[in-house]
């Protein structure tokens, strides 16, 4: 597989990275998920402008597991935010599955975020007055789908995560790690193109971390595509590909074997 | 969204303002009670006015609602100022005991019952009742007024006619005069004239008969009209007659024959307009309920300012809501809840409140409307229509109040949401 990835997609400069880029914007595919084209993100701070993201050009296929790592501020969050259609650029394009999701309006993009996206953040943002169950449900609501295939299903996804028997507990009666598989559970139940998670062990102990870590590392084994912002090498070292930003631009695009020498980590 | 999960997102939404409502229990008493006021207002009055006018109906009814009155005057607000000297009602005739006489001759009419108004202290041996309202009428009043007599009789025509100086009593007088001892054959004094006690009465408490004081509480005697035509100092051209048409007679054609006659008896020219006025119990009913109808209004504008201030409660708990919540919005909005789905759910739980609100000024209504049948003659109920109409507006209120909150909360950006701590 990494093989013929390298093969195939030479990503470790900002030349290659611009042709595939170029190539996939050109002709939108279903083949990449995720194609960025130039896209720059601008906060107005009172007439001070912060420019968190300086044209950024990614592309991701299908099935890959992508860590994106950088200090903090570099614009990693902003990033994914836009990824996950909550937020769009600027300027620059942004094709979701070969489609234009960047000049979109807000009701399209939230169909878009309810049927292509999963997301896991860093404090788990479960509705603490519903159960377990009830949140993993809501993607499935906002989808339309009927009550009874509602509940199979997010109970399928709670059983996935090792979670069947807590169903009906409420956030606080759960601990941290198994808040976070309720947050996993519910960004899957919808079976998106792309699972986004932004720092989802900040908040948790390291072994609780690792728990969580095998879970997204299942994931990826089984093809689900995920996009996973981390602080920690040790993480992104479960990653396939690793994406260093840099003050809103990538300074670096590598694949996992090139990473890892260069930290000096042994797998 | 398919309907019935609407339905079921909705209910989710009450679950939330309930929750909700629990979690701020100030700014939601404020809202509620609000509202509940404005409901209870209408309904407490709706209550009394709709029990009101059952009774009037039945009292109403009582008489026959073929039955009407020949008066000087008519009744209600459309009656002229009788101090304003255009008034052509000033200068009307009263019925004089001639119009009654042959009113009661007309082959359309089952009987016609003349009736003057007193008032006399009523004193007997040491035991004196001042001001005790009576009802000088004629021997008909036994039929109109449905009247039970027991002990003793009512007076016969001779002595009507003879101006006899004979009275029946209510209970309350009799009690009053007499203790425990039998009335009858008593001799009392009215103002100075003897009367001879001949039987009790006993009438069914109606609303209205009480409002005027011949309800079964207020001592109150019956005498011959024409004793008191004749003999009291009561005032002739008041003079009231309650006809009641022949079964088979319509109350129009009745009303007929009884303005040919007095016209022809007063020598009215076609051109003249009637120097009298016919009253049926329709009219009775339109005077009611335009009376009651403006003082419904009243109450209506009460309650709106009652719905106004539960309004603007919930735009506050709303608002403070949609703040408190604005994380929970970015999470739904992260999860796909579109513009709509998150106006939706605000709408519900605005209309929750104000629900919620509706419900308890209900309650307290009825409750009041039950402690008002217990305790009064009004047989204050509240109607169906009432609690509908309070319902909707209710949450009508919570809908178009909620519309800003609601708004807002679903114009949230969802980045800025979740960032939100
Ligand atoms: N909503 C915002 N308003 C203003 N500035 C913002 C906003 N979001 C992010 N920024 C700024 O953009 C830059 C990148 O932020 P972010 O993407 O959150 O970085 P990271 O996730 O890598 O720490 C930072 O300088 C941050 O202060
Ligand atoms: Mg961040």
């Amino acid at each position: 597989m990494s093989q013929h990835l390298e093969e195939e997609v030479p990503l470790s400069t900002t030349a290659e990275r611009k042709i595939i880029v170029d190539q996939a914007g050109a002709a939108p595919s279903k083949e990449w998920v995720i194609v960025t084209r130039g896209v720059k993100r601008e906060y107005d701070m009172g007439g001070e402008i912060v420019r968190a993201l300086r044209g950024v050009d990614i592309a991701v296929r299908r099935n890959e597991y992508v860590a994106i790592m950088g200090p903090s501020g570099s614009g990693k969050s902003t990033l994914m935010n836009i990824i996950g259609c909550l937020d769009t650029p600027n300027e620059g394009e942004y094709w979701l599955n070969g489609q234009l999701v960047s000049t979109m309006k807000d009701d399209e993009l939230a169909r878009v975020r309810n049927k292509e996206i999963g997301f896991v953040f860093q404090t788990f943002n479960l509705l603490p007055r519903a159960t377990a169950l009830a949140n993993v449900e809501l993607p499935l609501v906002y989808a339309g789908i009927s009550s009874n295939e509602r509940r199979e299903r997010a109970m399928e996804a709670l059983e996935a995560v090792q979670l069947g028997e807590r169903v009906h507990h409420r956030p606080n009666e759960l601990s941290g790690g198994q808040r976070q598989r309720v947050a996993i559970a519910r960004a899957l139940v919808n079976r998106p193109s792309i699972l986004l998670a932004d720092e989802p062990t900040g908040n948790l102990d390291s072994k609780t971390s690792e728990e969580i870590m095998r879970v997204f590392e299942g994931l990826a084994e089984t093809g689900q595509t995920v996009i996973m912002v981390t602080h920690e090498p040790d993480i992104a070292a479960h990653a396939r590909r690793v994406v260093v930003l840099r003050d809103g631009t990538i300074e670096s695009d590598e694949r996992r074997e090139v990473f890892t020498e260069k930290l000096g980590l042994t797998l | 969204m398919r309907l019935w999960d609407r339905i079921l997102m909705s209910l989710e939404g009450v679950m939330i303002a309930l929750d909700s409502l629990r979690a701020n229990k100030v700014r939601a008493a404020l809202t509620i009670s609000g509202v509940a006021v404005g409901v209870f207002v209408v309904v407490a009055m709706g209550a009394t006015v709709h029990g009101v006018r059952t009774s009037f109906q039945s009292d109403m009814d009582e008489f026959g609602t073929q039955t009407f009155q020949i008066r000087r005057r008519n009744p209600g607000f459309n009656s002229c100022d009788p101090t304003v000297d255009d008034c052509p009602e000033r200068r009307y005739p009263g019925v004089s005991l001639a119009e009654w006489k042959a009113v009661r001759e007309l082959p359309e009419v089952e009987n016609a019952m003349a009736w003057l108004f007193g008032q006399s202290t009523i004193t007997y041996r040491d035991r004196q009742v001042k001001n005790v309202g009576y009802d000088a009428q004629s021997t008909e009043w036994i039929q109109t007024d449905q009247a039970d007599v027991f002990p003793g009789r009512t007076f016969t025509e001779a002595e009507h006619d003879a101006a006899a100086q004979v009275t029946l009593v209510n209970q309350k007088l009799a009690t009053e005069l007499f203790g425990d001892s039998d009335p009858i054959g008593k001799a009392i004094d009215f103002d100075g004239r003897q009367f001879t006690v001949i039987g009790v009465y006993h009438t069914k408490a109606g609303f209205l008969k009480s409002l005027d004081g011949r309800g079964p509480d207020t001592p109150r005697a019956v005498i011959p009209m024409m004793t008191a035509y004749r003999r009291m100092g009561v005032w002739r051209r008041s003079m009231m007659v309650m006809v009641r048409p022949k079964v088979e007679v319509s109350r129009d054609a009745a009303m007929d024959a009884v303005t040919a006659t007095l016209r022809g008896m007063r020598g009215l020219r076609p051109a003249q307009p009637n120097s009298f006025f016919l009253v049926g119990q329709d009219k009775m009913m339109e005077t009611f309920d335009s009376l009651f109808g403006a003082i419904f209004m009243v109450g209506l504008g009460l309650s709106a300012v009652g719905l106004l201030v539960g309004g603007v409660g919930v735009v506050a708990i709303m608002m403070i809501s949609v703040t408190e919540r604005t994380r929970e919005i970015g999470v739904r909005k992260a999860l796909g809840a579109t513009r709509a789905t998150i106006l939706w759910q605000f709408l519900v739980e605005a209309a929750t409140l104000t629900s919620i609100g509706a419900i308890l000024g209900l309650l307290i209504g009825a409750g009041l409307a039950w402690v008002v049948r217990a305790n009064t003659p009004v047989p204050a109920s509240v109607p169906v229509s009432a609690v509908v109409m309070s319902l909707v507006a209710a949450a009508l209120t919570g809908v178009v109040f909620g519309m800003l909150p609601a708004t807002r909360a679903s114009r949230l950006d969802p980045v800025e949401a979740l960032r939100h701590e």
